[in-house]
Parts: structure tokens; C-alpha cells; sequence
């Protein structure tokens, strides 16, 4: 009887310390952050005016300029993260609006990088870029803006 | 880009849209800042359809031992930013859908220029003028990309071939504004311009060996859209009237005025591995010139209820259920074949459609696609591939196999 009881607590210590293995490994997931060419002037955004622009259905930054929007590959999981976690969409229906721009005349298709390495060089030296990076790749070169 | 001195353009409006895109394109052009080349973006499609039935044609002589190969949509375009708030855009399509290869000649699809002129944080507000698309239920913008469709067929009681090319596009201008709530979007389009009347519209109302010639005259398009909490949940709501005219060589027949007035309601509800979605039309057509009480005011009914689930990455199926109803003051279609002693047949005025598909994208620019439909009534059969009703047949299956490539 012993035995067992000592059995389930080792069981019970297990889960809980594979669960809080877990989130600890969710809580070590990097921030993925919206990213723009050094020289845009705008500093924040509203979350639905960058789901506007990364939707292709808005072609300016708030103050005029205008906007490059680059992406990775919709499989990449960094992508589906910033869709999911920072646009609150899924990238099939990123995929799916971006298709029906292009093929009605009202838009154009974001323009693909490889990988954050690419994302980084093409955000720095395009004028009006925007972007998303993990931490890992930032440096002074890009511009973090702030989501509101 | 797009090589458009060997297209013979089908008539002069598609001359004059281009040259109007052209020429404020690259009045804007030089204007613009460097790098307006940068934003030069061209892409295109080619989708080639096998469709196999037992009874009744669709597309082509589907019914015959090896099927039919006629249905092919191939499509280009081009589109450059010369200015921070300007789109030029235009599109060359090439789609036949049975019929002989002539009917696969290469017309602008759409050819705009489009002038963003607000912008800001809360909404965007701007116009586009020259050959627009219509934007009609969910589908109908990008109803010839096969990319943009969730089965091969779209579903036929509101996106058939009959009176197509009515409800495309429009030459003139369209109005677009998109506003912003706390948790959605509201966006509002409308249009006013010239409709299309292509051979379609003239088979559909059986005028195709009468000597005359048919006129699309005025257009007007609305549609109001709201999408909630980043388009979990879309509802749009869709009207449009488009005209045409008949003008008559013959003292045998009339003129004749074609009015059609449909109104489209569009629901939809997204998840990350799956998608429901229901449209309903109702559409009004009058004929006007006429002493035919079957013809003159008749308002037809379309819904249909689409289930599609995502899974393993790149495979999506589908289930559907499509129904029309020609004129819903005969559901049945029997006071019809009354009517017409039988020539007629009641099974030509409803379209009940059971459709099963399947989707693979092993690349993002190939698609393979298969599905299978099971109809009771030929409502929405195409005329041109069945030119006598009374020889159809009221149940009949069909399949289809689809491969599409993109750039």
C-alpha cells in the first residue's frame, strides 16, 4: 500500500514537473516584434492598422509615407506566430486576402524573405519597410515599433 | 510585361481603360520618387479542369467516353505603385468553359487606377476608376482563380456561367472606404459603371441566332462588409442592378430590356483548421418587350451551406450543399412545362447539389484538386453545352480533376 501511495506521489511530482516544464519552456518563446526601416516616422501602431497593412489593404504609414511589407514563408513558424499572437489571424486567411488582392486589382502581394536574417538586411536598407523579428536578430539597424 | 500586342482587345472600352491606366500611371510615374520599378509586381495562373458526367454536358461534351478537357483559365497580371497613394493594376484572362478555342481570346479582365486618398490609423478611403471588379458575394472578385476558390466549381446557384459576364466587372468608377471599430472592420464598396453583355447572356435569353445586337448599358454595385475580432466572423451584404438592351433587326422579334437586380447576403465563420460559410441571393430579373409571364418578372433563390476543414499542412476538404430555385413562384418548374406542353421540362428550373472536394497544395504555387457532385435538376446547366432541355436529364453525377499553377 506503501509502495503505491509512494508510486502516485512520484506520478503526481512527475506531471507537475512536466507541466511546469512546459511552461516554463512557453514563457522561454521568444517575443516576436513588429520591426520597421529606421527612417519611418511612425513609433506606434494600432493593432488594426497593422493587420490593415500586413493584410495589404493599407498602403501607407499614418503619416503618408509608403509602406513595404515583408514576410517569411507561410509555413515558417515565426510567421504563423506574429499571425496568430500579434494580428490575431490565422496565415491562411493572410494567404487567402493576399490572393484576392492580387488577382482583382485592388492590391499587391507582400514581398517574401528567406529567413530573419534576410527580414533584417531587406527592413534595414528599404525605405518605409515593415517587418517582424525575434529579439535574437534585432540590433540598431531596425526600428522596434510598439503595438498598441 | 503582360504582351499585349498579339491580344485582339474586344472592343474599344478595354483600349480606352488601358490607356487611361497607362497614361496617369506614368503621368504619377513621373512624379514619383526612385524605385517606383521596386514595386513592380506580376503574377499569373493556369488552371486546367478534366469533367466527366453521366448524363448532361457540362463545360464541354463532359459526357462523352473520355470527358471534357474544356475548361482552362489562364490568367496574367501587372501592378506598380508610381506613387505612395496610387495602384495601377490590370489583369488579361483567357477562360473557356466549353464552346470552341475562339472562346478563349485573351480580354482585360480588370485595368484600374486606384487612388488611396486617406490613410491614417482609423480608416482608408479611395477610388478606383477605369475596369473594376464587382464585388459580388464572397467569390465573385476572384471567381476565375482557382487559388482563391475553395472547390473547383464555385458554388453554381449564385456563381454560374449563364449571366456571368453581367455581373464581372464594370467600366467607370468604384468607391472603397474602411473603417475601423474597436473589434472589427466595416469596409463599403460601390460601383457605378458600363456591365458587360457577353454571348453567355445572349444564350441565356435564347437570342443567340436573332439578328440584333445586345447593348450592357448602366451598372451599379454596393456591397458593406464587417469583419469581426480579425475576420473570425465576415458578414457582407451584396447588391448590384446591371442592364442590357436588345436592339432588334428582325420585325419578328421586339426589342427587348434585360434588368437584373440580385441581392446577395454572405455569412462566414473561420477557425485555424476550419471554415463555415452560407450565402443567399435572391435575384430578380425583369424582361421588359415581352408578353411572356414566364419571362417578364421572375425572381430566382440561391443558397448554399459550405463546410471546409483544413488538415496535415496542405490537404483541405469539403462538403456542400447548393441550391437554386429558378423562379420561386414555380418552385417545382411543373407550371413551366405546363405551360409549354412539355418542351420545357420542370427539372430545368431547380439545382439541388451535393458536392464532396478535396485540396492538395504539395507547393504554394501547384494545387491539385478532385471532387464529385451529385445534382437533381439542371437549373443552372449551361445552355451552350445543352441547347435542347428536353434532352437532359433530371438526376445526373459529375466529377472533376483539377491542376492549377500560379507565380
Amino acid at each position: 500500500m506503501r509502495r503505491l501511495n509512494l508510486l502516485a506521489l512520484a506520478a503526481v511530482m512527475l506531471l507537475a514537473g512536466l507541466s511546469l516544464a512546459g511552461a516554463s519552456a512557453n514563457a522561454r518563446e521568444e517575443p516576436i516584434l513588429l520591426v520597421a526601416h529606421p527612417g519611418v516616422d511612425t513609433h506606434r501602431l494600432k493593432r488594426d492598422t497593422t493587420r490593415a497593412i500586413f493584410a495589404m489593404r493599407q498602403r501607407t504609414w499614418p503619416d503618408g509615407q509608403a509602406v513595404r511589407v515583408f514576410v517569411l514563408d507561410n509555413n515558417h513558424p515565426v510567421h504563423a506566430r506574429f499571425a496568430k499572437e500579434q494580428l490575431a489571424v490565422y496565415p491562411h486567411q493572410l494567404q487567402l486576402a493576399w490572393d484576392r488582392m492580387v488577382f482583382s486589382g485592388t492590391g499587391q502581394a507582400p514581398e517574401r524573405v528567406r529567413d530573419q536574417a534576410e527580414m533584417r538586411l531587406r527592413i534595414t536598407t528599404t525605405p518605409g519597410a515593415v517587418g517582424y523579428l525575434e529579439r535574437e536578430y534585432l540590433d540598431d539597424r531596425v526600428q522596434v515599433i510598439s503595438m498598441e | 510585361m503582360i504582351a499585349s500586342k498579339s491580344f485582339q482587345w474586344s472592343d474599344a472600352r478595354s483600349i480606352t481603360a488601358i490607356a487611361l491606366a497607362l497614361g496617369l500611371g506614368l503621368s504619377a510615374h513621373a512624379q514619383g520618387d526612385e524605385g517606383v520599378l521596386d514595386t513592380l509586381q506580376v503574377h499569373g495562373f493556369l488552371s486546367q479542369a478534366l469533367v466527366v458526367t453521366d448524363d448532361n454536358n457540362f463545360f464541354g461534351p463532359s459526357s462523352s467516353d473520355e470527358g471534357s478537357f474544356k475548361f482552362t483559365e489562364i490568367g496574367a497580371n501587372a501592378s506598380l505603385r508610381p506613387h505612395e497613394d496610387v495602384l495601377v493594376a490590370a489583369q488579361v484572362l483567357s477562360r473557356r468553359a466549353g464552346g470552341d478555342g475562339s472562346d478563349a481570346r485573351p480580354v482585360l479582365d480588370y485595368g484600374v487606377v486606384d487612388y488611396q486618398m486617406l490613410s491614417d490609423q482609423q480608416r482608408t478611403f479611395g477610388v478606383q476608376v477605369g475596369r473594376f471588379k464587382n464585388p459580388f458575394g464572397f467569390y465573385n472578385q476572384t471567381r476565375d482563380v482557382a487559388f482563391t476558390r475553395p472547390s473547383i466549381l464555385l458554388p453554381q446557384s449564385i456563381y454560374f456561367d449563364r449571366t456571368r459576364s453581367l455581373g464581372l466587372s464594370g467600366d467607370g468608377v468604384s468607391l472603397y472606404h474602411e473603417e475601423r471599430l474597436s473589434n472589427g472592420v466595416i469596409r463599403t464598396q460601390v460601383g457605378f459603371g458600363q456591365a458587360q453583355a457577353g454571348d453567355d447572356l445572349r444564350r441565356t435569353l435564347r437570342l443567340e441566332n436573332v439578328p440584333g445586337s445586345l447593348d450592357p448599358k448602366q451598372s451599379a454595385i454596393g456591397q458593406i462588409r464587417y469583419e469581426h475580432d480579425g475576420g473570425r466572423i465576415v458578414a457582407a451584404l451584396s447588391a448590384a442592378q446591371a442592364k442590357a438592351k436588345f436592339d432588334s433587326n428582325t420585325p419578328l422579334q421586339s426589342d427587348l430590356t434585360f434588368r437584373f437586380r440580385p441581392v446577395i447576403l454572405s455569412l462566414q465563420y473561420n477557425e485555424e483548421l476550419w471554415s463555415l460559410t452560407a450565402e443567399f441571393a435572391l435575384r430578380p430579373t425583369e424582361l421588359g418587350g415581352l408578353d411572356n409571364p414566364w419571362l417578364n418578372d421572375v425572381t430566382g433563390e440561391s443558397w448554399y451551406v459550405q463546410y471546409t476543414r483544413r488538415f496535415l499542412d496542405d490537404w483541405q476538404w469539403l462538403i456542400r450543399y447548393d441550391s437554386l430555385t429558378s423562379n420561386r413562384d414555380d418552385r417545382s418548374g411543373q407550371n413551366l412545362e405546363e405551360f409549354t406542353g412539355g418542351a420545357v421540362p420542370a427539372h430545368s428550373q431547380f439545382a439541388d447539389d451535393i458536392t464532396v472536394g478535396l485540396q492538395w497544395t504539395p507547393h504554394p504555387r501547384i494545387m491539385l484538386a478532385g471532387e464529385y457532385h451529385h445534382v437533381d435538376g439542371t437549373g443552372w446547366l449551361p445552355v451552350q453545352d445543352n441547347p435542347d432541355p428536353s434532352e437532359t436529364s433530371r438526376r445526373w453525377n459529375m466529377l472533376l480533376f483539377q491542376l492549377s499553377l500560379r507565380f
